[in-house]
């Protein structure tokens, strides 16, 4: 991690809740405008919502030092999931989706538990081969998971008997759950826990030698992020009605990581940005696919030769309050 | 017979792999950094062959030729523009190979459009060894292969920058202590392995159809066979390349190919947390 990104983070510690407060704020009256306008822009505004949740996932993991290559997987365990037990149990679409939690805290800690050996980029390619194994499995597991074709006609969620089927009712979930998980992302790096997190990442061997256990905490965020990147698969599947293994690919993983680095690592609303500015484009410009890719390609170079901190290291850039050293 | 069969197929296959790993190691080695942009220099190097070959109506011999000797100065000119910043930076690295992935892909459908192209064969009809048949044009692109990894491996055995190089892979500082200078050899050492890259494409271009979703697959073979031989490892890429396509050919036999793909992915899995090195690969993990 550059010196810059470890001064994004000491400044996302020192972030007071009056800053969280008035954040969530800004972004729920942001978020209210897709509501009010009309169909197509809240289909989008629920896309970059269950990002941001997926990606929040992954900035806990990558804050405690690991980049994960893997997370689409993840996506899929809720996803599939959530889905299958429904299907097969006859379990509302909530008992389903707590289940697929657990099931993927789970998948998370056993895992987590082998792999978290490996650093830097081998942990990157142990992901990255994971990632790309679930997918095969799913589409070969044909007699449980219909393979390629995938999940149709996945029912609406429902909470006691109310179903989010229409989309300002899911969009008023899924903003309950992003608001969840940037408390969540903000409340464990205001706490020891954090600390011993960004201890772990910055240096392994003086983290242990202070008595952390780099192996526990790295497990420890591993499965919160992928506990998160579940809950964003389970809302998915409920959103769009339909799975299959083509939409858990690799570039949906490279996707992610793309989001968090132009967002900003090691910040709080680094995921946040990254997934707005990532998801919204390509909706912008739709008629230029390949020029659009080209300039994210761009974008992702200069950001990490110019803004080690991301788009959401801008504002504390321009106010002068960091200097790069 | 049926095994002979799969054997010459496998090993067409392996080579290919094997030029993919090779580089995407070399690059690994010299500057310690996962290349995702390195399946995108295969389908350039079948873009190039392609346009030469077709457009220019050269030789295919001097198109491949061609093709590699653009894609060093490319990759030279590449890593010394935009890689130079973050050498030895492992992970922030390894996310601007992506994003020079993602310009160099989306560039290629921008020029060449969505549509694969394909190639007149450069040589037709087939070579019987016993029951064995194998295409010509396979004789042909094998024969070209080995020729370039002759090459390849006098280069680097004998030659003095050669040498230099191997050094460089083995221990950067050792090596800048005998007085290599490593701004030459960053660019060099980039641009050979991506060299190596279009390479296979130009010489596997003929067999295949031309387009630019074509670097995926390479590029998940190349970690496959680097992981195996272990990251940095020359002679792992050449055993784990060879060996891939001949149980990749074999497996094909006798499961479907989505298992033989899990198995694989699952073997790769347990090799990187039991043997991170792999199977001749030395140095830290």
């Amino acid at each position: 991690m550059s010196e810059m990104v470890k001064k994004m983070d000491r400044r996302a510690w020192g972030l007071k809740p009056s800053g969280l407060y008035a954040g969530l704020l800004l972004l729920l009256c942001l978020a209210a405008w897709p509501a009010l306008m009309g169909p197509y822009v809240l289909h989008v505004a629920i896309l970059v919502c269950l990002n941001i949740l997926i990606v929040n996932g992954l900035s806990i993991i990558e804050r405690a030092g690991q980049l994960s290559f893997g997370h689409s997987a993840f996506v899929a365990f809720g996803a599939y999931g959530s889905v299958l037990m429904s299907m097969h149990f006859g379990l509302s679409p909530m008992a389903g989706g707590v289940l697929a939690l657990i099931l993927a805290a789970i998948i998370a800690l056993v895992l987590g538990g082998v792999i978290l050996r490996l650093k830097g980029v081998y942990f990157v390619l142990v992901t990255f081969a994971f990632a790309e194994l679930t997918r095969l499995a799913l589409m070969d597991w044909a007699d449980l998971t219909g393979g390629a074709n995938g999940i149709a006609a996945i029912p609406a969620f429902e909470l006691f008997g109310y179903a989010f089927d229409t989309r300002p009712r899911f969009y008023g979930l899924v903003l309950v759950a992003v608001a969840f998980s940037i408390i969540l992302t903000y409340r464990i790096f205001r706490n020891p826990l954090g600390e011993a997190f960004r201890a772990v990442a910055e240096n392994g061997a003086l983290a242990e030698s202070t008595g952390l256990s780099v192996y526990r905490l790295q497990l420890l965020a591993f499965i919160i992020g992928c506990m998160l990147a579940a809950l964003g698969g389970v809302l998915m599947a409920r959103y769009i009605g339909f799975v299959s293994p083509e939409s858990f690919n690799l570039n949906v993983s490279v996707g992610l990581v793309t989001m968090l680095v132009i967002g900003g690592r090691g910040s709080l609303w680094g995921p946040a940005v990254g997934a707005i500015v990532l998801t919204t484009l390509p909706e912008v410009f739709r008629g230029a696919l390949q020029t659009q890719h080209i300039f994210y390609g761009i974008a992702l170079i200069l950001i990490l030769r110019f803004l080690p901190g991301g788009l959401a290291g801008v504002p504390g850039l321009l106010r002068g309050r960091q200097k790069v050293s | 017979m049926l095994i002979a069969q799969a054997t010459v197929n496998g090993l067409v296959v392996g080579l290919l792999y094997l030029f993919m790993a090779v580089g995407f190691t070399l690059v690994f080695g010299v500057m310690r950094m996962v290349n995702f942009a390195h399946g995108e220099f295969y389908m350039l190097g079948a873009f190039s062959a392609y346009v030469l070959t077709t457009g220019l109506h050269l030789p295919f011999l001097v198109s491949v030729v061609l093709t590699l000797v653009a894609a060093i100065v490319v990759g030279g000119l590449l890593e010394y523009l935009i890689l130079k910043p973050l050498r030895k930076d492992e992970l922030n690295g390894m996310i601007v190979t992506i994003g020079l992935a993602m310009v160099l892909q989306n560039g290629a459908l921008l020029v060449f459009g969505p549509d694969p192209l394909s190639m007149p064969a450069v040589i037709t009809g087939t070579t019987r060894i016993g029951s064995i048949v194998i295409p010509n044009s396979r004789v042909y692109v094998v024969v070209f292969a080995v020729i370039i990894l002759a090459l390849l491996y006098v280069f680097l055995r004998y030659s003095r920058s050669g040498r230099a190089l191997r050094a460089v892979v083995e221990s950067f500082q050792i090596a800048s202590i005998q007085g290599i200078p490593a701004r030459v050899f960053y660019p060099l050492g980039f641009g050979l392995g991506v060299g190596l890259a279009a390479v296979a494409g130009a010489l596997m271009a003929p067999l295949f159809v031309v387009s630019a979703f074509n670097g995926t697959t390479p590029l998940l073979k190349a970690f496959i066979v680097v992981i195996l031989g272990g990251l940095g490892s020359i002679p792992g890429a050449v055993v784990a390349g060879l060996a891939l396509g001949l149980i990749e050919s074999y497996a094909g036999l006798f499961f479907k190919s989505s298992t033989a793909d899990m198995i694989i992915f699952l073997v790769v899995i347990v090799m990187l947390v039991l043997m991170p090195r792999g199977l001749l690969g030395k140095g830290d993990v």
